[in-house]
């Protein structure tokens, strides 16, 4: 066994970041001096020992060519595509070249591939055009276009280039996840306003039937929107982080508090969000002692109706929904989903009672209320019902 | 699966250039389907224009899991790597695959001690791009590894000559066209490629590898995210998740191995430490790491490292020690479905019995001391225990604790209390030295929403005798200790006893009816000042910390229930293998 995993990654690395692009150089293959960075901004970022020790990633075998290539070295990251034009034109019969970006060795560099293939691209066809790399006039011609390009995606994210007679536009285009696919029982809400943009006939015929508390089908059924398509539009909103889901509301749901429930007490701009949030009206918000019971008070076992008996919500200037849907988003509390389980012998109720979908789902599908299911359940000794 | 590799491959450079010596799996993929690329037609025109507008998709090289569309010669160039670059971590993605390794520059047993005797020996693990870095940092830390081991059986006996040798002649003598043969050959003749082999199926089926390098150097190395899988499916645990439990770890908490112990002498190898042995011996998920120290004799610290090194290599996992007063529940993301084979292994160890039946118990919060009734015999209790042993091992419950949150007036509590609990700290042990006059440095410490005449007075004049007790450091103190002589002066005591307390708070405090009682408010001030009700402490670490009973301790909850609000949650040191949070 090996000892020396008690101290290893106790000082890892925090997660990678986004950084800005720190030089970008143009290689070629001379004819007679092999692979040479023909142009480079800022000047001397890569040394010339540097560039001798990794050229064969940038001029690569004709195998890798159109692959983006990146190499991790102890300080510093270069991204490339290789490109060669084959033409009788050319000292060897072909011309290659590498446009490649060079940022800190610790960060992501993912989504700069599609614009360096992009770039690539521009300058390709410039050459095939006007002989626009090989002609010798490359580096005062191509510096400027360079300086703006890093310049301005290091600012902007975006960049136009006009120059000659192509024209092309740069974009980093951050990589997310993707999201996960969305049911028919879950509810979207807004996280901030729909930006105005020109989206498309599905969204536009959505948006207004999302106010947090529809669930998908519902809103299908409301906007006169195929179900597929509302969930296709409600996944593309998530990926860009304009709504999340919550678990549909019911009275009869029952929540637990999650270890993030103290955060609501020493992060006063959360305490402020909320009590903006969950309030009844804006006029007179709830004081937060209030709040922070009724959260303390969710437990498995008691329902959001048994709460509002208890609290009487509407005393205290607290809107419920609000109130769950706020401890959602911010998970400080989380939904408790009843699983049941059949374990009697009925192999067609197993399908859908075998544990794996919970009662939202069933009710869902089935189209009944939670309340006629679960009387139901509650007469059958064969079916357990899982909390979790 | 993204954390297993797609290839390994072993790549040599030295005077007589570099070559691709053996990479596994080697087996050639058929390619029943049409290949992706579109055949382009010969006749069309090539349009600049279009190359703009339509790019094609992102080549990829991976297919099926495997590596694909490289030939040997490129990879045996790319991994040749220039001395510049030796002996530090490699890293290069191509497409969709990224390359790990650590090339090992070493000298040669039978040569000179000059250029010509220098060999590089390279072993590249080909990974999806996608691969987390912590996962490159594991990959990099094996290649490196063996790496080091294959030096040191070089300088010890030839054997990467020998090896190399071997696998080049074997390369030479076969048809050039026929790779497949002559690795399998390889694979037949050297140690070395087997060792390849086994390791690449060892990360694919269970993430720890174990292998004897030339027969003689133990290597082994776990991958944690990969390990981890097989008690938390579908779940990718990291490094730093693993490290992020170990440096919450408390001597309250305790190891519950995952293992029978008898199962874990095995996995102790022959030069294992014999601390481990001896603390495998004193086991018991019912003792806490402090006792399990205690009776192995072994250093708290060092218990701490054991416990850190099982975890790690997926042996054991921490909980809280089991007792009746510890409430269970279904954990979020248990796999209990009727068809999920956790169903059969529950009713394999205990027979007649319904894993889903037993734990729809704890579908509301349950303790052992409430399924237990008095009428209970003591070996249905014991089987109770065991099956709760079993599920936590099989991460199906989740313990909740209490936790308490302070919030004295309907505005919560005013944030400059914190602050204010710190001065109190400061203040009793300076004054104690009795080096700095008392009046002197309050004032700096002053916090702005306090009265100035009413806080310094206290400050100066109470200090001394009742807030001793207010230091983190004092565990062993004890409740009987302060000394009030009087029952006038008691009720003055009480008042002063508040007075770092913002009006509001003291005022609201004194309306609860315990607060009459010295010893309850006593308590009650000194658990507040140290802040233990801020929602960061669960109630059995204030036990652990204050060397309070329970009873205690719930009865000063209850008694201050207006200003003191409970809930339930789990312990999120712990909680990471239950679910991301």
């Amino acid at each position: 066994m090996e000892s020396d995993h008690f101290h290893r990654n106790l000082h890892s690395e925090g997660s990678r970041q986004e950084s800005p692009i720190r030089c970008i150089f143009l290689c070629e293959f001379h004819p007679t001096a092999g692979p040479i960075i023909t142009c480079q901004v800022p000047e001397n970022y890569i040394s010339k020992e540097l560039f001798d020790s990794v050229s064969v990633y940038i001029i690569t075998k004709a195998e890798l060519e159109r692959s983006t290539i990146t190499v991790t070295l102890s300080d510093c990251k270069i991204l490339g595509f290789p490109v060669r034009i084959e033409d009788k034109k050319y000292a060897r019969n072909a011309f290659h070249f590498n446009l490649c970006f060079v940022c800190d060795s610790t960060s992501r560099t993912v989504h700069y591939e599609p614009v360096v293939t992009k770039l690539s691209d521009y300058l390709m066809a410039m050459e095939i055009e006007n002989s626009f790399l090989s002609s010798g006039s490359a580096p005062t011609k191509l510096t400027p276009i360079l300086k703006q390009v890093l310049e301005d995606l290091n600012t902007k994210g975006e960049c136009a280039l006009t120059e000659g007679p192509i024209a092309t536009h740069l974009k980093v285009v951050k990589v997310r996840s993707d999201p996960m696919a969305v049911a028919d029982h879950q509810v979207p809400v807004f996280l901030k306003a729909l930006p105005t943009q020109q989206w498309d006939l599905t969204t536009q015929q959505v948006a207004p039937y999302i106010d947090g508390f529809n669930h998908v089908a519902r809103i299908a059924a409301l906007a006169d929107v195929e179900n597929n398509l509302v969930k296709a539009c409600v996944q593309n909103l998530v990926y860009y982080g304009v709504v999340a889901l919550v678990p549909l509301f019911q009275y009869g749901n029952v929540y637990c508090t999650t270890s993030k429930l103290k955060f609501l007490m020493q992060d006063t701009d959360l305490q402020n969000r909320c009590l903006q949030y969950v309030a009844k009206t804006h006029r007179q918000l709830p004081n937060i002692r209030d709040v922070f019971r009724m959260y303390a008070a969710m437990t498995r076992g008691t329902t959001v109706r048994d709460l509002c008996t208890r609290f009487n919500p509407a005393a205290l200037r607290v809107n419920e929904r609000k109130l769950v849907q706020f401890g959602i988003l911010e998970e400080l509390i989380r939904r408790v989903n009843k699983y049941p389980v059949l374990l009697g012998e009925n192999t067609e109720l197993q399908k859908s009672f075998s544990g794996a979908a919970s009662l939202d789902e069933i009710c869902c599908s089935a189209g009944i209320s939670a309340q006629q299911l679960e009387d139901h359940l509650e007469r059958d000794h064969n079916v357990v019902l899982l909390w979790k | 699966m993204e954390v297993n590799p797609l290839s390994v491959i072993l790549v040599k450079s030295d005077s007589k250039g570099d070559r691709l010596l053996f990479r596994y799996p080697y087996h050639e993929q058929e390619n029943n389907e049409p290949s992706n690329t579109k055949r382009r037609n010969p006749y069309a025109l090539s349009i600049t224009e279009d190359l703009l507008q339509s790019p094609p998709p992102p080549a990829s090289n991976i297919s099926k899991g495997s590596l694909t569309g490289i030939s040997d010669e490129v990879l045996s160039s790319l991994f040749a790597v220039k001395p510049e670059l030796c002996n530090q971590k490699f890293e290069l993605k191509v497409n969709d695959v990224r390359f790990v390794g650590h090339p090992t520059l070493l000298q040669l047993r039978s040569k000179s001690q000059d250029d010509s005797g220098l060999l590089l020996i390279h072993i590249v693990f080909a990974l999806q791009a996608l691969a987390s870095h912590s996962v490159v940092k594991c990959y990099y830390d094996l290649s490196k590894r063996m790496g080091i081991a294959l030096r040191h059986e070089e300088h010890r006996c030839g054997y990467i000559s020998d090896q190399i040798l071997t696998m080049v002649t074997i390369h030479d003598d076969s048809y050039t066209s026929n790779f497949e043969a002559a690795f399998k050959k390889i694979l037949e003749k050297c140690t070395l490629a087997k060792n390849i082999k086994n390791v690449y199926d060892d990360l694919c089926s269970t993430g720890l590898v174990s292998i004897r390098i030339n027969k003689w150097i133990p290597l082994s190395f776990c991958l944690p995210q990969k390990v981890h899988q097989w008690h938390l499916r579908g779940k990718i645990v990291e490094p730093e998740d693993i490290d992020r439990c170990l440096k919450a770890l408390r001597p309250y908490h305790s190891l519950l191995l995952l293992y029978p112990v008898q199962q874990l002498y095995d996995f102790t190898s022959l030069d294992g430490s014999p601390s481990l042995l001896r603390m495998f011996s004193q086991y018991s998920p019912l003792k806490s790491l402090q006792t399990l120290a205690i009776d192995s004799d072994i250093t708290l610290s060092h218990v701490f490292e054991l416990t850190a090194h099982l975890v790690y290599w997926a042996k054991a996992t921490v909980i809280y020690p089991i007792c009746s007063t510890n409430k269970y529940v279904i954990s979020p993301d248990a796999p209990l479905q009727l068809n999920s084979p956790l169903i059969d292994k529950f009713s394999e160890v205990f027979p007649n019995m319904n894993l889903l039946r037993i734990i729809s118990d704890f579908s509301l919060p349950t303790s052992l001391g409430q399924k237990c009734n008095p009428l209970c015999q003591p070996s249905q209790q014991s089987q109770l225990v065991q099956m709760i042993i079993w599920m936590l091992q099989h991460h199906l419950l989740l313990q909740l604790h209490t936790y308490i949150q302070y919030i004295p007036t309907d505005n919560g509590f005013t944030q400059h209390n914190l602050n204010e609990i710190k001065v109190v700290h400061v203040t009793p042990m300076m004054q104690s030295n009795g080096l700095i006059n008392s009046s002197s440095f309050s004032i700096p410490f002053k916090s702005a929403s306090r009265t100035e005449s009413e806080s310094e007075a206290s400050v100066v004049s109470e200090t001394l005798e009742a807030r001793p007790d207010s230091e983190l450091t004092n565990h062993s103190m004890n409740l009987t200790n302060v000394s009030f002589s009087s029952a006038d002066e008691e009720k003055q005591e009480c008042q002063e006893l508040l007075l770092d307390f913002p009006d509001e708070e003291r005022n609201a405090i004194f309306k609860i009816p315990a607060s009459s009682n010295s010893e309850d408010l006593n308590l009650f001030a000194r658990l507040c000042r140290n802040g233990y009700f801020q929602g960061n402490h669960h109630i059995e670490e204030i036990m652990y910390l204050e060397n309070l009973r329970r009873s205690q301790l719930l009865q000063l909850l209850d008694k201050f229930r207006d200003v003191l609000i409970t809930y339930e949650t789990e312990d999120p040191a712990i909680a990471m293998f239950f679910y991301s949070t």
